[in-house]
């Protein structure tokens, strides 16, 4: 479960500024996410003193909400934060185990950009048809740049550890791996 | 081959993965869109991939969960665990196991802003562990009570998992945590009992501490008092009907986040770990409910979940003994796989089996119940071998304490738990009283 042989993998650049890159979108994410409960305790304050809550909350959640869970994917992912039941393999080779890895983050990779591609297509369906929210009047396609660029830099993600699953493979070294839950 | 037996036939595939490490998310997508291309096709399944992530993901009653999550993160640099552990202490201490009672009770407390289990343990073990250490408690009883307080994050509500199974079943969430609330007071009587009768038998395992003075009793107390708000206007506030839960989570986060700045001394560092740690949960959850819900379209396709019901419904095998056999599946399940997963994975199979038997109660309240004992049988799963987190975390907090020591301290409590699960099964009313009084 914890396993720290550190050394092993040594970040590299392309490592290095692929973390930078997640870390700085789980923020934003996080900060998307902080703004949302601002707003929701004022439309509540709002509702309960004046009644007069901010127009189109209900809104603005769902679409910060899409923003920040895509922007947290990539950091998810990249730090191993993805839940592997790692019982039935502990006891395994490291290169049995990093081939599993290898073959996981290679799945991970078809199917984000696969949902990346797709994504790019329901854009630009929402972006012809000129869907609007309800309320607020925003136009739907509106968070699909945002959606499509998270979803491509998982992809990216995904294939780079892949590619660090490679390693551990031809070097026979375990990387550091981090346990994630509730 | 029959869409039944495909739908059959997922499970041991998906299982398999599982167990080849592939992360359950990932797993759930790969097979579902398997399964999906299997019965309908490539072109229904690519077109339905267009914009169905992304309105998932930008759905109102899903938000709830990121809130919530960000609300634990914050109540974990709120500064509130020391002040709700001296609060127990400074009442139980002088007891003999006193400390680790007061532990339980810490727990708990916490557990009334925190839905999450890991981060209970973890912020708890923090300051239980020490005070347990200098007074000389056994290593196996000091962390075996802190992971077993540690499930009780996620019992008392609020609690994350419980809002994902009332998402999945469309259930009433203010009635989810109503019912919850009794089994989480039973769970930190049934540990403290547990630390009671053990420290009888090995009285060396938890000396007695230092007694307090009735004035230190009370302003201890009293020092607990944003604890006590927060979790009364969050809960009360969803129940009353005041905001949806959604707008509970959010109040509950911002004031936890102030108190986390203004008592816990929360600055940028502090803020930015905080946002990273919620990032990473939300994402890993969010991307399990991504393939859950492709895997239950498929699975729905088959038809098999409902004719596993009819099935089993019309079996005429005694009602209690396919719900107890579901909850050891669950307990199986749970020495090897996270409670969310297990939870995504197994309720649409399990749960229209459970509602097509007779219980004697009405369809919501058997819901309710089904959903408390399954989250019990669940987190037990956190503290069980070999695979159990909670023992894991608090174990890295005490790295003199051997593992095999911390799973055996954990024992106690695990009788504690199999006693209180099978009063709930007998007696479905101590979980529905409350909910039965307020509605």
């Amino acid at each position: 479960m914890r396993e720290t042989a550190k050394g092993a993998a040594r970040p590299d650049p392309l490592g290095r500024a692929l973390a930078r890159l997640c870390g700085g979108l789980a923020i934003f994410g996080g900060l998307v996410l902080v703004a949302l409960i601002v707003m929701t305790c004022l439309s509540i304050a709002g509702r309960a003193l004046f009644s007069a809550p901010i127009p189109g909350d209900f809104e603005l959640v769902e679409i910060g909400c899409a923003l920040a869970v895509f922007a947290f994917l990539p950091y998810c992912q990249m730090t191993g934060g993805n839940v592997v039941v790692d019982f039935f393999t502990t006891k395994a080779p490291v290169r049995t185990r990093a081939a599993m890895d290898l073959a996981g983050n290679l799945i991970f990779t078809a199917i984000a950009g696969l949902l990346t591609w797709r994504a790019v297509l329901g854009g630009q369906d929402l972006y012809r048809y000129e869907e609007t929210t309800m309320v607020l009047a925003v136009p739907v396609w509106w968070g699909f740049p945002p959606a499509v660029f998270c979803s491509a830099v998982l992809t990216v993600v995904c294939a780079y550890t892949a590619w660090r699953s490679a390693v551990e493979l031809r070097t026979g070294q375990a990387g550091e791996r981090e346990a994630g839950g509730l | 081959m029959s869409s039944f037996a495909i739908g059959l036939a997922s499970f041991p595939v998906l299982l398999g993965l599982l167990a080849l490490r592939l992360p359950i998310g990932v797993a759930m997508l790969l097979v579902g869109g398997a399964g999906y291309i299997m019965l309908n096709g490539w072109l229904p399944l690519i077109s339905t991939l267009k914009t169905g992530p992304y309105f998932q993901f930008a759905s109102y009653s899903l938000s709830v969960i990121p809130f919530f999550l960000l609300m634990g993160q914050f109540a974990a640099k709120a500064g509130m665990s020391r002040a709700l552990f001296r609060a127990a202490n400074v009442w139980l201490g002088h007891r003999r196991g006193g400390i680790a009672m007061a532990a339980i009770g810490g727990c708990a407390g916490f557990g009334a802003i925190c839905g999450s289990s890991l981060a209970t343990a973890a912020t708890m073990g923090q300051v239980a562990l020490p005070e347990m250490r200098r007074f000389n408690y056994s290593g196996a009883l000091a962390t075996g009570a802190l992971a077993a307080g540690g499930t009780l994050g996620i019992l008392i509500p609020p609690s994350v998992i419980l809002v994902i199974y009332a998402i999945l079943t469309e259930q009433n969430i203010a009635a989810m945590f109503l019912a919850a609330f009794v089994p989480g007071f039973l769970a930190a009587f049934g540990y403290m009992a547990a630390i009671w009768v053990f420290v009888r038998l090995v009285p060396e395992a938890g000396p007695a501490g230092h007694k307090a003075g009735w004035a230190e009793r009370w302003t201890s107390v009293i020092e607990t008092w944003p604890v006590a708000t927060i979790f009364l206007l969050v809960i009360g506030g969803i129940y009353l009907g005041w905001f949806t839960p959604t707008e509970g989570a959010a109040v509950g986060a911002c004031s936890t986040g102030l108190l986390a700045a203004l008592n816990g001394g929360m600055r940028l560092p502090g803020l930015v770990d905080c946002l990273q740690e919620t990032a990473k949960t939300t994402a890993m959850i969010f991307l399990i409910l991504l393939g859950a819900e492709l895997f239950n379209a498929f699975l729905a396709l088959t038809r098999m979940p409902m004719e596993a019901a009819a099935a089993i419904g019309g079996s005429g095998w005694p009602p209690v003994l396919v719900l107890s056999a579901i909850l050891l599946l669950y307990l199986l399940l749970g020495c090897v796989m996270d409670s969310l997963s297990m939870i995504l994975l197994t309720v649409p199979i399990f749960f229209p089996i459970v509602m097509g038997l007779d219980f004697g109660l009405s369809p919501d309240e058997t819901a309710i119940w089904f959903g408390i004992l399954a989250l019990i049988v669940v987190e037990v799963g956190l503290i069980t071998p070999p695979v159990g987190m909670n023992v894991f975390i608090i174990n890295g907090l005490a790295r003199d304490v051997p593992m095999l020591e911390t799973f055996k301290g954990v024992l106690p409590f695990l009788l504690s738990d199999g006693l209180r699960v099978a009063l709930l099964i007998a007696f479905p009313g101590i979980t529905l009283w409350l909910v039965r009084i307020l509605s």
